[in-house]
C-alpha cells in the first residue's frame, strides 16, 4: 500500500513538474506561453518607441530615456513585493505549498527588478545630479526594501525548507511590503531630490510620445513581472513536490539520503 | 633667452585649454562657460539598458538551470520507481 501511495504521489509530482500533457496542465502551459509572447512583444514595442519616437528631453538630454524603463522596473518590484506579501500572509494562515511558492516567486522578482532600479537610477543620477548616489529618502528606503527581499531570498536559498525557516521568511515578506508605502510617501514627507514627475504637481510628461513610452513601459513590465513571478512560483512548487516525494522514497528505502 | 621661452609656454597653454605644460600648477580653476560633458548621456543610457537586460537574462538563465536540475531529478526518481514497480530490487539513487 505504501508503494502505491508513493507511486501515485510521484506520478503527480513528475507530471506537474515536467509539464506532462494533462488537460489542465496544457491549458496552463498555453496561457503561460501567451503571456511570455505578449511580454516579449510589448518589450520590443517599448524599445522601439523609446529609441525612435520619444523626443530627447530639453535639459537632461538623451539620458532621460532611462526613465521609461527605470520607473516601470520599480513598479514591477512593487508587483513582486505585493505577490510576496499575499503569498506570505496566505502561507502563515493556511500553511500550504502554493502560497509559499507564490511568496518565494514574488520575492525573487522583487530582488531582480530592485536590482534594475538600483543600477539604472544611479546611472541617470550621474548625469542629472553629478553623483551616482545620494542618501535621498526615496533612494534610501528603496535600497532598504530591496535588502529585505535579498534577505528573504538568501534565507530561502541557504537555510533549508523547514517549517520554521519558511515562517520566518514569510514574516520578512510581510515586513518588506510594509516598506512600500514608506518608499512612496518618503518624498512627500521628507523631501529630497528624487523627481516626482508622475505623482508630483508639476507639468509631468510634456509630449504625447513620452506618455506613450511610459505607458508601454508599464504594460511590458507588468506582463514581464507576472511571467517571471509565475515561472518562479511554478518552479518552487515543483521543487517542493519533488522534495516531498524524495523524502517519502528515502523513508521507504528506495533511495539513499 | 627668456623671451624665447615665453611664447612656447603660451602655445602649450593654448593647446591644452589654458593649463601651462611643464610647470608646477599653483591653482585649479573650474570650467564655467562652454564646459564639456563630464558624463556622456549616451554612454550612461546604453549602460543602464544593458544592465536591465543583463539582469533579466541572468534571471531567466537561473530559472532555466533550476528547471533542468529538477527535470534530471524527476527522471532519476521515475527510473527508481519503475524498477521498484517491476519487482526488481530498487537501485538506490543518491540525492
Amino acid at each position: 500500500m505504501a508503494q502505491t501511495t508513493l507511486d501515485g504521489k510521484t506520478a503527480t509530482a513528475t507530471r506537474e513538474s515536467a509539464g506532462a500533457p494533462t488537460a489542465r496542465g496544457r491549458g496552463a502551459d498555453l496561457a503561460f506561453l501567451a503571456l511570455v509572447i505578449a511580454a516579449a512583444l510589448s518589450v520590443v514595442a517599448t524599445l522601439h518607441v523609446v529609441a525612435y519616437r520619444v523626443p530627447v528631453e530639453s535639459t537632461m538630454g538623451v539620458v532621460q530615456k532611462i526613465f521609461y524603463f527605470h520607473v516601470p522596473a520599480a513598479y514591477a518590484m512593487y508587483l513582486g513585493a505585493v505577490v510576496c506579501f499575499f503569498g506570505s500572509a496566505g502561507f502563515l494562515l493556511r500553511g500550504t505549498a502554493p502560497w509559499d511558492a507564490a511568496a518565494k516567486g514574488g520575492a525573487e522578482v522583487a530582488v531582480a527588478c530592485g536590482a534594475m532600479v538600483l543600477t539604472s537610477g544611479p546611472l541617470w543620477a550621474a548625469k542629472a545630479w553629478g553623483v551616482y548616489w545620494t542618501w535621498d529618502p526615496r533612494l534610501t528606503t528603496s535600497m532598504l526594501t530591496v535588502l529585505i527581499y535579498v534577505a528573504y531570498v538568501v534565507l530561502r536559498t541557504f537555510a533549508g525548507n523547514g517549517e520554521a525557516e519558511r515562517k520566518f521568511a514569510a514574516a520578512l515578506g510581510i515586513l518588506g511590503a510594509a516598506m512600500l508605502p514608506i518608499i512612496h510617501y518618503s518624498v512627500r514627507k521628507w523631501g529630497g531630490t528624487h523627481p516626482q514627475v508622475i505623482s508630483g504637481k508639476g507639468g509631468g510628461l510634456q509630449h504625447p510620445d513620452m506618455k506613450l513610452a511610459l505607458t508601454l513601459g508599464f504594460v511590458s513590465f507588468t506582463l514581464l513581472g507576472i511571467a517571471l513571478v509565475v515561472s518562479r512560483a511554478r518552479l518552487a512548487l515543483a521543487a517542493a513536490r519533488v522534495e516531498e516525494v524524495e523524502q517519502e522514497a528515502i523513508d521507504q528505502g528506495l533511495i539513499d539520503d | 633667452m627668456q623671451n624665447d621661452a615665453k611664447p612656447a609656454a603660451t602655445s602649450d597653454a593654448a593647446s591644452t585649454g589654458g593649463a601651462p605644460v611643464g610647470t608646477g600648477a599653483t591653482d585649479f580653476k573650474p570650467v564655467t562657460a562652454g564646459a564639456p560633458e563630464l558624463q556622456s548621456g549616451e554612454k550612461l543610457l546604453v549602460e543602464a539598458y544593458a544592465v536591465i537586460w543583463v539582469i533579466a537574462f541572468v534571471f531567466l538563465l537561473m530559472t532555466w538551470r533550476r528547471q533542468r536540475a529538477l527535470d534530471r531529478r524527476v527522471q532519476e526518481l521515475e527510473a527508481v520507481l519503475a524498477r521498484a514497480a517491476a519487482g526488481a530490487p530498487a537501485g538506490k539513487a543518491g540525492r
